[in-house]
């Protein structure tokens, strides 16, 4: 029998050992530091140019005037960049062969992609609501500073509506990461979050438009970031925050579910 | 220790392990021979707990690779040339690594220290050599100390420096009691770094024998015997139970008995032996006979020459 040369320690690896790890994966990436400054720059820009753009017009200009809704406008790039960054997160130790190690060091991989998981919700969850909020001010300081109607967080719905922005935005990161699970490939997975989250909406546009309120990007502008219901009524009314942001999660949970059962019955 | 029972894998239709049972043991460097597509790097992989077999199993120390507490202090593996992410330091590759198995930071240090990458530590992996990609996946088996060491096609790519460094290398973790279990499809490399064989083709068990026995099996032990006397020779050693084939002149193949035997007889009978020599297939031609019938993949020179003339 082999005898054991270095005296290992009690018990057994465990889901904080593997998130130690995936912490310090995701801190040792260069493409961290580029998505993160990309998001809040680019972010911030599209904010401050959409608020912008709304000062100086006519007093009938504001009625229905949404000031929360129109200083969460740059929050669609972290759409945007968060379903790369998901999708990387696991698509990237795919094609490094990265993987292979990483089962091979927490060979239990449903312990091994709960910390993965954990690590990527909590690390998108907490940059999407410090974007949120860093938005919305800004936003509002653009307002108010061109005479334009401003918000404040004691505004009915702006709390609501800046918290949900970031869970929601989140959840689409989530939604892509679970498409990295199921196609294992940058490209497929990149191309299905931006078919559903970016290209869908115009498809249903020309086939369906009272379904358009449960495509993701729908619910995000009309029922997550609005404050005033301005929409339309009846059978094409958006769909409550709450219910929308349910949706949402359930989308993600499916693509998260789908990838977690392939994630641990496949060959790596 | 590692342990293969009945181990059998399908892709589709082929069959890419068959039925493979083998034992590897501690305190040897254990060469995993065949030709490239017999399926060496599926069985390393169900080892790792990588690919799922179809039926049987492998053990690590009698436990399925899963089911190891601190699989990297338990295990080293190093299935692919590159299996890390290019933008990463080798020292943060081995720290991420390090952090799954609670295996203390030093070792990260000391890892690279040995096999030699110290001073490039803080470069990004993806601008490394080849063979410093190899020493750096070398590094990770070793973070833990493991007793179980796999290597897949280690030397692939190397120049001829990092070849014998790598032999040196598994040869002393062998040394050191560790189990060493390493593929190749290059029989002359085996020879000089295995101090016993597992052969496979096409996925079944060839052989799983010691590599003098396997040259020794391979050349059946013949004998080539030159004398005058090669008549009376013959009949003496038909009577011994010997085979003979004659050669031109007086020159005799004998298969069946050593030479010792044969001095033996020459001795006792007073007949004379111009020369005595044992033939020894070479190692390569030991492996083309073992796995003639088992390449999968083996170009056709009857169909490339119909091919080319029927082309007019």
């Amino acid at each position: 029998m082999t005898q054991a040369i270095q005296r290992a320690p009690l018990g057994h690896y465990r889901v904080k050992h593997v998130v130690k790890s995936e912490v310090l994966k995701i801190l040792t990436l260069r493409s961290t530091a580029i998505t993160v400054g990309l998001t809040v720059v680019v972010g911030l820009l599209v904010t401050a140019l959409v608020t912008n753009s709304n000062l100086h017009q006519g007093p009938g200009y504001y009625a229905g005037f949404d000031p929360t809704q129109n200083s969460l406008a740059g929050l669609i790039v972290a759409g945007l960049t968060g379903g790369v960054f998901g999708a990387l997160l696991i698509t990237g130790e795919y094609s490094s062969g990265t993987i292979r190690l990483s089962m091979a060091a927490t060979p239990k991989r449903p312990i091994l992609l709960a910390a993965k998981l954990g690590v990527a919700a909590a690390a998108a969850l907490t940059f999407c609501e410090l974007l949120s909020f860093a938005s919305f001010f800004l936003g509002q300081v653009v307002l108010s500073g061109g005479g334009a109607p401003s918000a404040s967080l004691g505004s009915p719905g702006a709390l609501r509506a800046v918290v949900m922005t970031g869970v929601f935005i989140a959840l689409m990161a989530l939604m892509s990461f679970g498409f990295g699970l199921i196609f294992r490939s940058t490209a497929a997975a990149i191309s299905a979050f931006v078919g559903i989250v970016f290209v869908l909406p115009l498809v249903m546009h020309g086939i369906s438009e009272r379904d358009l309120r449960y495509v993701p990007t729908n619910i995000l502008t009309n029922s997550i970031m609005s404050t005033v219901n301005q929409g339309p009524g009846g059978i094409l009314r958006p769909l409550s925050p709450a219910v929308g942001l349910l949706l949402m999660a359930l989308y993600a949970t499916v693509a998260l579910t789908a990838g977690a059962v392939l994630f641990i019955r496949r060959d790596a | 220790m590692i342990t293969a029972h009945s181990l059998t894998k399908h892709f589709g239709a082929s069959t890419a392990v068959d039925n493979l049972t083998f034992e590897v043991p501690p305190g040897l460097v254990t060469g995993f021979l065949g030709p490239n597509g017999s399926g060496k790097s599926t069985t390393m992989r169900m080892i790792m707990g990588l690919d799922y077999p179809d039926s049987g199993s492998a053990l690590i120390g009698g436990k399925p690779y899963p089911e190891l507490a601190w699989p990297l202090r338990e295990v080293g593996g190093l299935l692919e040339a590159k299996s890390f992410h290019p933008a990463r330091t080798a020292r943060n590759h081995l720290r991420w690594l390090a952090l799954t198995n609670d295996i203390p930071l030093r070792r990260v240090d000391e890892v690279l220290d040995q096999v030699g990458l110290s001073s490039v530590a803080n470069r990004r992996a993806g601008k490394f050599s080849l063979g410093m990609s190899q020493r750096l996946g070398i590094a990770a088996t070793l973070l833990g100390d493991p007793g179980v060491l796999l290597f897949d096609e280690p030397v692939n790519g190397l120049d001829p420096e990092g070849i014998r460094w790598v032999r040196h290398f598994l040869r002393d973790l062998a040394a050191g009691g560790r189990t060493v279990f390493v593929s190749s499809h290059l029989i002359s490399e085996m020879a000089l770094t295995a101090d016993r064989l597992i052969v496979i083709g096409r996925g079944r068990l060839i052989a799983e024998t010691s590599v003098a026995d396997f040259v020794a099996r391979s050349s059946g032990g013949a004998v080539k015997l030159v004398t005058p006397d090669a008549g009376p020779f013959t009949s003496a050693l038909a009577a011994i139970g010997a085979e003979v084939t004659h050669g031109d002149c007086a020159s005799l193949t004998v298969a069946g008995v050593t030479t010792r035997e044969i001095g033996d007889l020459a001795a006792r009978d007073g007949l004379r032996i111009y020369e005595l020599t044992p033939i020894t297939a070479s190692l390569e031609d030991a492996f083309m006979e073992l796995t003639q019938d088992d390449v999968e993949y083996r170009p056709s020179t009857m169909a490339a020459a119909t091919a080319a003339g029927g082309k007019e």
